[in-house]
């Protein structure tokens, strides 16, 4: 015992002795301009033909610049490295220049060849970027990415000079500019690829073309991006630094924003929101993403083959209530499936779910299980823990409203994703995510035989109408086409809309010119930090 | 000696064979595959990404090209992080773990075999009362309960740790704790077990007789044969807290090789899940091997056989 009680100061002693240097460090380590941001998933990498996840790309927009930049709120795109554009009359042929003063990291000019260069890369089958896909309005794009089409030169880039881009496209594509600004159309440096391999995109090899360049790069552990003094508008650049620091979970982010180690977070726990509302209202923050949740329907089960099930099922759906009670975020209902941004305003459609229990019944009773009675139990998976809370609600409300019973499950991701792929579930919780801000890449999900048709519904009426409005140029004439489309989608319903996404999250009071849109892009160089 | 541990190796060379194929197989027979997204790519794209990870082999082309890189050590490229092998991985994650790893045995060894002994030296009183309350604690408190409760009091209220991190030394304090704290708990009551059992013992009674000090009897004689339990539980124990803890990782964010066992599995990192596996595997079969070598020379009842 006394040998303990000879240890205990000393272990004290100790602990102390190694916070008092710690304090010191952190104090006179971090300069006034640098803005820590927590990063929840460990990007698989820093090239744009290699990763997927749209927070990935919102990353790299620090480092790299594309033609355009994404606008605010899934508005019109704005100047990057071109600094205007041109698109023929047809709606075919868009010319871009570039800006006389973009320069690359290491100094060297930015060229509309290293642009089509970059591009050749990612759509060359063994670059096999997984995001090809973003380039297939591009004339002849997706014949090369398929290996059909071998000569580059028939795919629509064309350079005229070191400073203007012409592309051609397969059709009329007004939202094309949105494409061009999206992710996977950010430049590299083909030149350092190939000198590097691999590696290119570790810190000491890494040419960007963005306002920051990229310092270091410890995984799992933090990315460190330091202001591009060779960037065209790094005058106007307020921070100094960029740190990304991982954090695993919406727990582990609180911790460390309550203990000031970021000033910024991507999520909130959903038992600490009404904390902070209380609390801290202002740091507390909505940021509406372009993502819908959905729960599928899957068309194989005889119950759900009947479109007067499926809308029995999504009509009876209170969603306010689902927002207000479970998910506590303040997350806009969805009437529809494309999320308002991208449809040009709040749905109109008059297929668009309302909770009404008596038409839910009515139908149901019309497709011969009047009270819920003789319908079958079916089960509804989803691919987290976290959302149980939200499939019961559901769940109760179906017995509730409608007087069927259903079971849940949850399965790992991955699993989930391809049952849903192939069919092998009743009713799939969804979430949906398009790669650009186009109401098209949401409705085409459901055009036949679409990877993500998860319900595995077809209607040759929708695929027609959905082909229809890609072809119109004029812009309001293919939302209203697009809107027409999503309509007969909502009226037979093969998925229920559920809520659009929102992300809640912390912002430190001491951050200002915050810019975001609902699919992670971030424009970095504005943002700046008061004492 | 030569001949037990020979046929040892050459025992654990099967059984790491036997697991390398259970494992390549059982993760490609998984649902769902490294491409599986939310947004699922267009079929060309999924053919090239095939082609690019050699997947379109047929699969006992594929175990066969894994196993011939294996003999010249290459691991293969990660299916996630397509700029680092998982070689790299390994080399760059592994050493953080040991590191937390090796603390944490450190101090979970010097805690629970002081513990331990005090216990059974003292028994029935309250030093065996409060180490034992302790024991019981701490196998009962799961380390995701004590790790954000030491950092809402030492990071958060009192502002003396980050609350994650694996920067400088004081980001070593919060975790080496917790996870010392979490294995110095089972080693205490396996001391006391071990120690009480010795304890009553005649060569004891003789050391007595002989009139050795207290502190002799307990360090010379007694902890030897008392701490028989202690190794054998290290063997398995050692691999498992220097390959890293899954959930102290991911509480502290520490870049250690530990959260990889679960997230490559998620990700469907087929090489990935491999590497660590084979990790695991090598680690536990070499600590095994030395734990027995160990307790043939404590305890010498014990003789090595092949």
């Amino acid at each position: 015992m006394r040998a303990i009680r000879r240890f205990v100061p000393f272990l004290l002693a100790a602990a102390l002795a190694f916070t008092g240097c710690g304090r010191k460090e952190t104090a006179a380590g971090t300069p006034a301009q640098v803005l820590r941001l927590s990063q929840r998933n460990e990007p698989g990498d820093l090239d744009p033909a290699k990763v997927t996840l749209p927070d990935e790309f919102g990353l790299l927009r620090a480092v790299l610049e594309g033609l355009l930049r994404p606008g605010v709120d899934g508005g019109e795109p704005r100047p990057g490295v071109a600094e205007r554009y041109e698109v023929s009359a047809d709606g075919l042929t868009y010319v871009f220049h570039l800006r006389a003063d973009a320069r690359w990291s290491d100094g060297e000019p930015v060229t509309a060849a290293q642009f089509v260069a970059a591009y050749r890369r990612l759509l060359t089958p063994a670059t096999a970027a997984p995001k090809a896909a973003v380039f297939f309005p591009v004339r002849h794009a997706r014949a090369f990415v398929a290996g059909t089409l071998t000569d580059f030169d028939a795919v629509g880039f064309r350079v005229v000079d070191p400073r203007t881009l012409v592309i051609t496209l397969e059709q009329p594509t007004p939202r094309f500019p949105h494409y061009v600004a999206s992710g996977p159309w950010l430049p590299v440096r083909t030149d350092v690829v190939a000198k590097h391999g691999r590696t290119w995109t570790q810190p000491q090899h890494f040419v960007g073309n963005g306002p920051f360049t990229l310092a270091e790069w410890r995984p799992d552990q933090r990315l460190v991006m330091k202001r591009n003094p060779r960037w065209h508008g790094a005058a106007g650049v307020r921070l100094d630094e960029l740190h990304f620091v991982r954090l695993d979970s919406a727990d582990g982010e609180d911790r460390a924003y309550r203990a000031g180690q970021v000033d910024a977070t991507m999520a909130v726990p959903t038992s600490r929101i009404e904390v902070y509302a209380q609390e801290r209202p202002e740091e507390l923050r909505r940021q509406p993403m372009f993502e819908t949740r959905y729960l599928a329907f899957n068309c194989g089960r005889p119950a759900l083959r009947d479109p007067r099930v499926r809308r029995a099922l999504a009509l009876a759906l209170d969603r306010a209530a689902l927002v207000d009670r479970v998910l506590r975020g303040g997350q806009p209902v969805a009437a529809t499936l494309v999320p308002p941004a991208l449809a040009g305003g709040a749905a109109t459609s008059p297929h668009a779910f309302r909770y009404d229990p008596a038409a839910a019944q009515r139908l149901l009773a019309e497709a011969g299980f009047p009270g819920g009675a003789g319908f079958p139990t079916l089960e509804v998976t989803a691919w987290s823990s976290s959302q149980v809370p939200v499939l019961e609600a559901i769940q109760a409300g179906w017995k509730r409203d409608l007087g069927i019973a259903v079971t849940l499950a949850t399965r790992e991701a991955r699993v989930h994703l391809s049952a849903l792929a192939s069919g092998d579930y009743d009713i799939g919780f969804v979430t949906s995510i398009p790669d650009v801000a186009d109401p098209l890449q949401v409705l085409g999900d459901f055009t036949s035989g679409a990877p993500e048709n998860y319900p595995q519904w077809r209607d040759p009426a929708f695929d027609a109408a959905l082909a229809r409005a890609a072809t119109l140029a004029d812009a309001s004439a293919r939302q209203a086409a697009l809107r027409d489309a999503e309509d007969l989608l909502l009226a037979a319903a093969p998925l229920a809309p559920v809520y659009f996404n929102a992300k809640i999250w912390l912002l430190s009071p001491r951050v200002r010119g915050w810019e975001e849109d609902g699919l992670w892009g971030r424009c970095y160089d504005g943002m700046r930090l008061v004492p | 000696m030569f001949r037990f541990v020979t046929s040892r190796l050459l025992q654990s060379l099967l059984a790491l064979f036997l697991v390398i194929t259970a494992t390549f197989f059982m993760i490609r027979f998984v649902p769902g595959g490294p491409f599986t997204a939310e947004k699922a790519v267009t079929p060309e794209i999924l053919r090239n990404l095939e082609a690019h990870y050699g997947l379109d082999q047929p699969l006992w082309r594929q175990y066969l090209d894994y196993l011939g890189s294996l003999a010249q050590g290459d691991l293969g490229p990660s299916f996630k992080y397509p700029n680092r092998t998982v070689n790299e991985i390994i080399a760059d994650k592994l050493p953080v773990s040991a590191e937390l790893g090796a603390l944490a045995l450190a101090l979970a060894l010097f805690l629970g075999i002081t513990l331990g002994t005090f216990a059974a030296v003292r028994r029935n009183t309250w030093v065996d009362y409060t180490a034992s309350t302790f024991g019981m604690a701490g196998i009962s408190i799961p380390t995701f309960v004590v790790g954000p409760l030491l950092v809402l009091a030492f990071a958060i209220h009192l502002g003396w740790f980050n609350a994650s991190g694996w920067y400088g030394p004081t980001d070593r304090v919060l975790p080496v704790v917790v996870l010392g704290i979490a294995y110095a708990a089972p080693i205490s009551r396996l001391t006391r077990g071990g120690m009480l059992e010795v304890l009553h013992q005649d060569f004891i009674r003789t050391a007595r007789a002989k009139g050795a000090s207290e502190f002799r009897i307990i360090t010379r004689h007694a902890l030897r044969g008392g701490l028989l339990p202690v190794v054998s539980y290290l063997g398995p124990a050692a691999a498992g807290i220097l390959t890293g803890s899954f959930v102290i990782e991911t509480i502290f964010q520490i870049p250690g090789i530990g959260r990889e066992f679960v997230n490559s599995a998620f990700n469907r990192d087929y090489t990935l899940v491999l590497g660590t596996v084979i990790l695991y595997a090598v680690l536990i079969m070499a600590l095994n091997l030395v734990v027995d070598i160990v307790q043939a020379w404590m305890n010498p009842k014990v003789r090595l056989e092949a």
